[in-house]
């Protein structure tokens, strides 16, 4: 344990990291005290990564000094492993747990307790459930965790990373996939580590999440240190402006109200165990928004209209016609396009090029002499339409891996616009990515609206919503709960539809 | 150069790229380098062109399984397709007398069937590709030792074997067969929109679906392609002894793997191309050549591959991409 309760946990100096043509931390310092959450913000790309990653050892800084409870860290010889045994562990977004195996075989992986060289089943069960106690959390740790909730499963690895008797714990946009009352779980379970004495680190692009649960902040932009500070002395608008570097002077471009005829519409649709006699419309220029809790079954509807997803019963109308909608390629043909919740796995090729991920839907018409490829002019119109969107990238042959997650999603958009839709099926569009994309992809479905295009937008924000939507349906349990819009259009009356909370009864 | 120019040149990420996706062809360069220089007779034009036909028609086989790899799946039942094509082509042209054009047609309309009922199986049955291919592999040799009892099929007519032992000039027939299968398909893969689709469900099958791509078609069609390639090498093998074999496919699967695993071609999809499947086979014909030559125990070769896949696959599955 450290000395003297001052002494901070972690202390970064002028830490400097190149990788290969690519300075990604230039002279940032960074102070982790004990008890304190530290909260790591800036835009997608601006370095909060690279610098965990260089106090958790999985980069090595090319400049800089690192101490750890005030013990200067060789930087050259600074691994995973060292970090761990000095105490430090993180948790991603991402889950890194063996979904077939339960609870606590996940929590205690590789620090099984034997008796006799057999595992100590007992006493593993009886600490996962004191570990539990302490979390004062519930959650079911004899069933495999694939079964569990995503928020579950974040707190079994938050236990793993308690147990392993953590003095510094960094947690990467672990709360971009939760809802807002399991992040105030986290929030509360965070409280209790602090009392503990630990320092977290607390990374995230919700501001909002910043401001209520950490003590301190640090701002980076571009790889450099802009600033850090106490968040009692700081608002959001503040924030905002250190993390883009100018004023957004509105977050939501003005709701369009040019509404033209209906372009989409859907009756009575129903899916086994999904969602069940779904009703609405969007006309042209119109932004309907879709809002319900994890499992309400929006994301299963808008792959529905996508042909996606097996419908029981129901009828879909594209431009006043009934349409039989049975695959994405049907779909598309009607001019509907689907951006996926999951962009790294449903909206994206990972394995494909800038390029080609651009124009996949749209290589049909990219044709000469009938059967072959016209490579100049898709590459032509990839470009065109990936510069329309600002997309910032070295070349179109790249591989879409390493872009960051607002690019990633540009693309996912850029390919539906050059395919030239008039229906938009956005599901979560600025999941995990950061304010700047944000308020790009607001303004792009602002264009789309003034453009005479549909969109159809699923968030868990409600402040997204309310913000960029002429109208809201809320789904609770599979059904339309209610429709929100004019007046109505408030914070309250969603989240009592949400609940599913009739707010006559 | 303009934003455009730049961002649409290929490889622009520098030298390293380059010799990345084309190390096959380097150290094929650098390998043949070797051997001219150290052996005499390995430089002499009757050697060259021996390893060229030797490699000809295993190369046409392994662009055929190229495709199942490149979606990501694998085709183990090329061996039994092989021998099916062998026996049933001598059969039909010895047995019944069928003209060989016609039993050529045939065999290969046989084969397409094999490749898409292992398609089927793989997409719409949804079973790995790995046991759905050993399944009709076994199924498809017993049914050839049923037809055969076993025995090769001997008296093909000597016409026929102008394909695996002719020469039009002083090129050898299969190379030059070869080399046409290879622009064929190199053209399909580089320059339509199918071609395209293979890679895009190699790469991921969901967001290709979601891209509106038909997976379930593109599935089906890269068995039937790793089928009627495969039969096309079959009847090239079948034509340089005349008699068919059930045993002529026994122990290809090994050697195709190499090649086309050899060749840059991803192991979980995605990734490949069909020039260095070709560079592959002639790389692979150069080693055995030259344990000849020097006079190396056969069974050697066995141990020699055995390594050469190792380090391919080590390599591949360790190497960093951008």
């Amino acid at each position: 344990m450290c000395g003297k309760a001052v002494e901070p946990l972690v202390e970064l100096k002028s830490c400097t990291m190149e990788f290969p043509g690519v300075k990604a931390l230039s002279d940032v310092s960074f102070t982790l005290l004990p008890g304190e959450c530290h909260g790591l913000v800036g835009e997608n790309g601006a370095g909060k990564s690279t610098l965990s990653k260089c106090i958790t050892g999985e980069n090595r800084m090319t400049k800089g000094e690192l101490y750890i409870c005030g013990r200067q860290i060789r930087a050259s010889s600074y691994s995973i492993r060292e970090s761990q045994a000095l105490g430090i562990s993180i948790v991603h977004q991402e889950f890194q747990l063996m979904e077939d195996m339960t609870g606590v075989e996940n929590i205690f992986v590789g620090h099984y307790l034997t008796h006799g060289g057999f595992i100590d089943w007992k006493r593993l069960n009886k600490k996962a459930a004191e570990l539990m106690e302490f979390l004062q959390c519930e959650v079911n740790l004899s069933v495999p965790v694939k079964h569990l909730r995503t928020a579950e499963k974040q707190i079994i690895q938050l236990a793993k990373a308690v147990l392993s008797d953590s003095r510094v714990l960094i947690l990467d946009e672990l709360t971009s996939v939760l809802q807002e009352k399991d992040i105030e779980n986290i929030f509360r379970i965070i409280g209790l580590l602090k009392r503990r004495g630990m320092g977290i680190v607390y990374i995230s692009h919700r501001l909002d999440e910043i401001i209520r649960c950490c003590d301190t902040y640090t701002v980076l932009c571009d790889g450099r240190y802009v600033n850090s500070g106490s968040v009692a002395d700081i608002n959001k608008q503040q924030l905002i402006r250190m993390i883009i570097g100018r004023e957004l002077t509105q977050v939501y471009p003005p709701i369009n109200t040019e509404i033209g005829d209906t372009l989409l519409e859907v009756r009575g649709l129903t899916s086994k165990r999904a969602f069940r006699d779904i009703g609405l419309q969007v006309r042209r220029g119109e932004v309907i928004g879709l809002a319900g809790l994890l499992g309400a079954g929006k994301t299963e509807l808008v792959h529905a209209i996508f042909g996606d997803h097996k419908v029981t019963r129901g009828q879909i109308f594209v431009n006043g016609r009934e349409v039989r909608v049975n695959s994405p390629r049907q779909a598309i043909r009607l001019g509907i396009g689907l951006v996926p919740d999951e962009r790294r796995t449903l909206g994206l090729n990972m394995a494909l090029d800038v390029k080609d991920n651009t124009t996949l839907p749209s290589m049909r018409r990219f044709r000469k002499w009938g059967i072959f490829q016209n490579h100049k002019a898709e590459l032509g119109a990839a470009y065109e339409q990936n510069k329309q969107l600002g997309l910032n990238y070295h070349s179109l042959w790249q591989n879409v891996k390493k872009l960051s997650g607002g690019n990633q999603q540009k693309i996912v958009i850029a390919k539906w616009m050059l395919r030239d839709c008039d229906i938009f099926l956005l599901d979560e569009p600025t999941r995990g990515i950061d304010i700047g994309a944000k308020f790009e992809i607001y303004t792009l479905i602002n264009e789309f609206t003034k453009r005479g295009k549909a969109v159809i937008l699923v968030s868990p924000e409600l402040e997204e919503l309310m913000g960029l939507c002429n109208k809201i349906y809320v789904m609770f349990e599979g059904g339309i709960m209610d429709v929100v819009e004019g007046e109505r259009k408030t914070q309250e009356v969603m989240i009592n539809s949400l609940l599913g909370v009739n707010e006559n009864g | 150069m303009d934003d455009f120019q730049s961002k649409a040149k290929r490889f622009s990420g520098g030298r390293k790229a380059f010799f990345q996706e084309w190390m096959i062809l380097f150290l094929f360069i650098a390998l043949v380098a070797v051997c001219a220089a150290t052996n005499s007779t390995f430089r002499t034009t009757n050697n060259i062109m021996n390893i060229l036909r030797q490699a000809s028609f295993i190369a046409i086989i392994a662009m055929g399984e190229f495709f199942a790899i490149l979606t990501g799946q694998m085709d183990m039942s090329v061996t039994a397709t092989v021998g099916m094509v062998s026996i049933f082509f001598a059969g039909f042209a010895v047995k019944m007398g069928i003209p060989i054009g016609v039993a050529g047609l045939l065999v290969v309309l046989m084969a397409t069937v094999v490749g898409f009922i292992n398609g089927l199986l793989t997409v719409y049955g949804k079973i790995p590709s790995f046991i759905a291919t050993l399944v009709v592999m076994n199924i498809t040799r017993g049914l050839n030792y049923i037809y055969s009892g076993g025995l090769p099929i001997s008296g093909l007519p000597n016409g026929f074997n102008f394909m695996g032992a002719g020469y039009v000039g002083f090129v050898p027939f299969p190379v030059i067969l070869m080399f046409i299968v290879a622009l064929i398909l190199y053209v399909i893969t580089t320059q339509t929109s199918l071609g395209r689709s293979f890679y895009a469900i190699g790469g991921n099958v969901e967001a290709s679906k979601l891209s509106g791509i038909n997976v379930q078609l593109v599935g089906v069609l890269a068995f039937v392609f790793s089928s009627v390639l495969t039969s096309i090498g079959a009847l090239g093998l079948t034509s340089k002894t005349l008699s068919g074999n059930v045993t002529l496919g026994d122990d290809l699967l090994f050697d195709v793997m190499t090649i086309v695993v050899l060749g840059g071609t991803s192991l979980t999809g995605g990734r490949g191309r069909i020039f260095g499947v070709v560079i592959a086979a002639l790389f692979l014909q150069v080693i055995s050549n030259m344990m000849v030559l020097l006079e190396i125990n056969t069974y050697w070769q066995w141990v020699v591959k055995g390594l050469i896949l190792l380090t391919v696959v080590l390599v591949d599955s360790n190497a960093k991409r951008d």
